[in-house]
C-alpha cells in the first residue's frame, strides 16, 4: 500500500512538473490546481493508510525517503520548479528564516507549557482544590478565541512593561493554548494510576517520590506525551495565526499573500505548517514508541 | 516475633479496632478472619504503618514499630494483597527486585536471588524473568506478588486475602504452594481472610474478630472444639469434623504402596493382589498415572482389557500437599471410594481411599497436624 501511494505521488509529481513546464509561454504563473491537490490528498490517505498497516519500522522509514528524494528530483529536473509556489519560494528569501522561527516558537511554547503543566498535572492528581481551580482555568484559556486572547494580553503585558506585540505576546498565548493538554493528560494519567499499583509500592517501603518517579510517572507517560502530542500539533497552528499580533512566522506569508491575493504565497505559508504538524504529530509517536514500557503499550502483544 | 498491644484504631466516633492484643511467635501463621468490617485488614495494615494506629503499640522482634521511619519498617515487612498490585511497566524480574533495589543491593546479588524466587513459587525463570505482568494469568501473578513479598527475605510477612481473587481450583494449589513455602522458610506471618476454610487450612493461629473486637485467638483446632462464645461457634459452622480433615494433608496418610501396571501390562494387572476396595493403576512408562481398573469389575470375571477405564490425572487425582477433606470431596464427586495421589507431573505416588479418611478422624490424627510444622514432605 505504501508502495502504490509513493508510486501515485511520484507519477503527481513529475505530471505537475511536466505540465508547469510546458504551459510556461503565455500565462507568467503556473498555479497547481485542485485536481491535482484532489490527488495529493488521495494519496495522503492511502500513504497513512499504508503506514498504519506497515508494521516494520524499515517500511515507513524507505517510504519516507523515496517521496523526499521524488520531491526534490520532481523539483530539479521535473518541473515542479516552475510552478508558482516554487517561484514564490525563490522570491522569499526570508522563508527559512521564518520557518526556524515557526519551529522554535512552537518548541518553546510547548516547553514551558511542559514545565509548568506536568508539575500542575501531578498536584491536580494529589489536590482536590488544584485539580478544581488548574484544570477548569486551563480549559478557560482554551475557549479562548485566539484573537480575543491577544486583546486581553495587552493590558497585563503592559502593566508589566512588556511588548504588546511580536514575540513575547506569541510566547506566553502559545503556551497558555498548549497548558490544556498537558495539564488535563498528566492529571488523567497520574490519578489514573490503578490504586492497588499503589497501595503495593507504598507497602513495600516507596517513599513519595521514589512512588512517582519509578511508578506512577512511566504509568502515566503515554497520556503524558499523548499530551505534549496534542499541545505541539495544535501549536503549531495557532503560531500561524500570531503573526497578526507581529510574530514572525510562517503565518506572515500566509498573511501576505492573502493581503495581496497572492494565493501561491498562502500556499508558500501554508504547506510547510501541514509539513509540520506531521512532523510533530510522527516524531512524538516515535518518542512514545522508544520510551513507552512494552508492559503498557497499547495493543499488539497479547496475553499469554 | 510479633506483639500487638491494646491496638486501636477510631474514625470519629466509630471503633474499627478496639484495644486488640495478641501475639504471633517466630515461625507461625496467625490468620486473621471476621465477618467484613470486623476490623482485619484495618489491624494489619497497622502493623506496617499503611493506618496510623489511635492507640496502642506494635512490636515486631522487640521494636517498637512507631520508632521507625515507616519507609524503612516496610522495607523489612513482605506485603501482599488481593489485587496483587504488581507493576505493569515493569518485567516480573524487575518486579520481584523492587526492595532489593530499595534497599541498594548490587544487581549481580539481586539477578540470582530474582531466578530463586521464582523458582520457588513455581514459576520457571527462564520463561517468566522477562514477561510483563498483563502477560501472567491470575494465579501466576498473585505467585510473583509473593515472590516479590520475599525478595528480601523479610522475617515479618503480611497478607490481605491473597488468594481471595482467584478461581477455587487455583486458589487450593496456592495455599497448598503456600503451606509448602512456609514450612521451607518459616516466616512469621500475618494473613487475613474471610475464608474459614482457609483459614483454619493454613494457620497455626487464628483471631476472629467482630466489630474490631477480638472474639479468640486459639490454634484451629480449640476454635473449633472449644469455641469461646456463641459467635466463634456459629462462625466456624457445624461441620467442626469435616473442617478438621482441612486440616490434614493427603503425604500424611495416604498408601504407596499400591498395585500398578505400567504401560499396559496385562500380567502385572493379573497379578496384582486386586483388593476389592481399590484400582490397580494404569501408567504409561514414565510413571504418568493413564488409568486404572476397577478389582470389583475384574471380580465378576470381566477380561482385564476391557476393565480398564482411561482418566486424566488433572481430573481424578490430587496431589501431596492437597487436604484431606478436598481428596473427600473429590471422591465424593467422582462416586469412588480411592482417589490416586500425583505429583505435579502427574506421576503416581500412591492412593488414598474412604477407609483411611475414617481412621484419621477416629485416632484424632487431625489435631497434630498443622501446615506450619512437620519437616518432611
Amino acid at each position: 500500500m505504501l508502495a502504490c501511494a509513493i508510486v501515485a505521488l511520484g507519477a503527481l509529481l513529475f505530471g505537475v512538473g511536466h505540465a508547469a513546464e510546458n504551459l510556461t509561454h503565455p500565462p507568467a504563473r503556473v498555479s497547481v490546481g485542485a485536481g491535482a491537490w484532489l490527488v495529493l490528498v488521495g494519496v495522503a490517505i492511502v500513504w497513512f493508510q499504508g503506514s498504519r498497516l506497515a508494521r516494520s519500522r524499515l517500511a515507513s522509514t524507505v517510504a519516507w525517503v523515496s517521496a523526499a528524494v521524488l520531491t526534490l528530483s520532481a523539483v530539479v529536473w521535473g518541473g515542479l520548479g516552475t510552478t508558482g509556489i516554487a517561484l514564490e519560494y525563490g522570491q522569499q528569501d526570508v522563508f527559512w528564516i521564518l520557518t526556524v522561527n515557526h519551529i522554535l516558537l512552537t518548541l518553546a511554547g510547548t516547553a514551558i507549557a511542559a514545565v509548568i503543566g506536568v508539575p500542575l498535572g501531578i498536584w491536580a492528581a494529589r489536590s482536590r482544590i488544584v485539580r478544581g481551580t488548574a484544570i477548569p482555568f486551563a480549559g478557560l484559556v482554551q475557549t479562548i478565541p485566539s484573537l480575543a486572547l491577544f486583546g486581553l494580553l495587552i493590558v497585563p503585558l503592559t502593566l508589566l512593561g512588556l511588548p504588546t506585540i511580536g514575540t513575547v505576546p506569541a510566547l506566553i498565548a502559545l503556551t497558555l493554548y498548549a497548558l490544556l493538554p498537558i495539564v488535563r493528560n498528566t492529571y488523567l494519567g497520574v490519578a489514573g494510576v490503578d490504586e492497588a499499583v499503589v497501595d503495593a509500592g507504598r507497602g513495600m517501603g516507596m517513599s513519595g517520590s521514589e512512588l512517582l518517579l519509578r511508578v506512577e510517572l512511566p504509568l502515566a507517560l503515554p497520556l503524558i506525551l499523548e499530551g505534549l502530542r496534542a499541545a505541539l500539533v495544535l501549536t503549531v497552528g495557532i503560531a500561524a495565526v500570531m503573526a497578526i499580533a507581529g510574530a514572525q512566522d510562517l503565518g506572515t506569508l500566509v498573511f501576505l499573500g492573502f493581503g495581496v491575493q497572492a494565493n501561491d504565497l498562502v500556499l508558500l505559508g501554508a504547506l510547510p505548517m501541514v509539513v509540520l504538524a506531521i512532523i510533530a504529530d510522527q516524531g512524538m509517536r516515535a518518542l512514545e514508541r522508544e520510551f513507552v514500557s512494552p508492559g503498557i503499550r497499547p495493543g499488539r502483544e497479547e496475553p499469554a | 516475633m510479633i506483639t500487638l498491644e491494646h491496638l486501636t484504631k477510631r474514625y470519629g466516633e466509630r471503633l474499627a479496632v478496639d484495644d486488640l492484643s495478641f501475639e504471633v511467635a517466630d515461625g507461625e501463621v496467625a490468620v486473621l478472619i471476621g465477618p467484613s468490617g470486623c476490623g482485619k485488614t484495618t489491624t494489619l495494615r497497622m502493623i506496617n504503618r499503611l493506618i496510623e494506629p489511635s492507640a496502642g503499640r506494635i512490636f515486631i522482634d522487640g521494636t517498637d514499630a512507631t520508632t521507625l521511619k515507616p519507609e524503612e519498617l516496610r522495607r523489612h515487612i513482605g506485603y501482599v494483597i488481593q489485587s496483587v498490585g504488581l507493576f505493569p511497566h515493569l518485567t516480573v524480574a524487575e518486579n520481584i527486585a523492587t526492595v532489593p533495589r530499595l534497599l541498594g543491593w548490587k544487581s549481580d546479588r539481586i539477578r540470582p536471588r530474582t531466578s530463586e524466587l521464582l523458582e520457588l513459587v513455581g514459576l520457571p525463570s527462564s520463561e517468566y524473568a522477562e514477561k510483563y505482568p498483563r502477560q501472567l494469568s491470575g494465579g501466576e501473578a498473585q505467585r510473583v506478588g509473593v515472590a516479590r513479598a520475599l525478595a528480601a527475605d523479610p522475617p515479618v510477612l503480611l497478607m490481605d486475602e491473597p488468594f481471595g481473587a482467584v478461581d477455587p481450583l487455583n486458589r487450593d494449589r496456592l495455599q497448598a504452594e503456600f503451606a509448602r513455602i512456609q514450612r521451607e522458610l518459616k516466616k512469621t506471618v500475618v494473613f487475613v481472610t474471610h475464608d474459614i476454610d482457609e483459614a483454619i487450612r493454613l494457620a497455626d493461629k487464628i483471631a476472629l474478630m467482630r466489630e474490631g473486637r477480638l472474639q479468640q485467638y486459639d490454634a484451629p483446632e480449640m476454635l473449633l472444639d472449644h469455641p469461646a462464645n456463641k459467635f466463634v461457634h456459629d462462625f466456624v459452622g457445624a461441620d467442626a469434623a469435616l473442617k478438621r480433615l482441612g486440616r490434614v494433608r493427603v503425604d500424611r496418610v495416604m498408601r504407596t504402596a499400591v498395585p500398578r501396571a505400567a504401560d499396559g501390562d496385562r500380567t502385572a494387572i493379573d497379578a496384582a493382589a486386586c483388593s476389592p476396595e481399590r484400582f490397580v493403576y494404569l501408567t504409561d512408562v514414565a510413571g504418568v498415572l493413564t488409568g486404572w481398573v476397577d478389582c470389583r469389575v475384574l471380580d465378576r470375571g470381566t477380561p482385564p482389557s476391557e476393565a480398564e477405564t482411561p482418566v486424566d490425572w488433572h481430573e481424578a487425582a490430587v496431589h501431596p500437599d492437597a487436604s484431606l477433606k478436598e481428596a473427600l470431596s473429590r471422591m465424593l464427586a467422582l462416586g469412588y471410594r480411592a482417589v490416586p495421589v500425583v505429583d505435579e507431573e502427574g506421576r503416581l505416588l500412591g492412593d488414598v481411599s474412604l477407609m483411611d479418611v475414617e481412621r484419621t478422624m477416629e485416632s484424632g490424627d487431625a489435631h497434630m497436624d498443622a501446615p506450619g510444622k512437620g519437616g518432611e514432605a
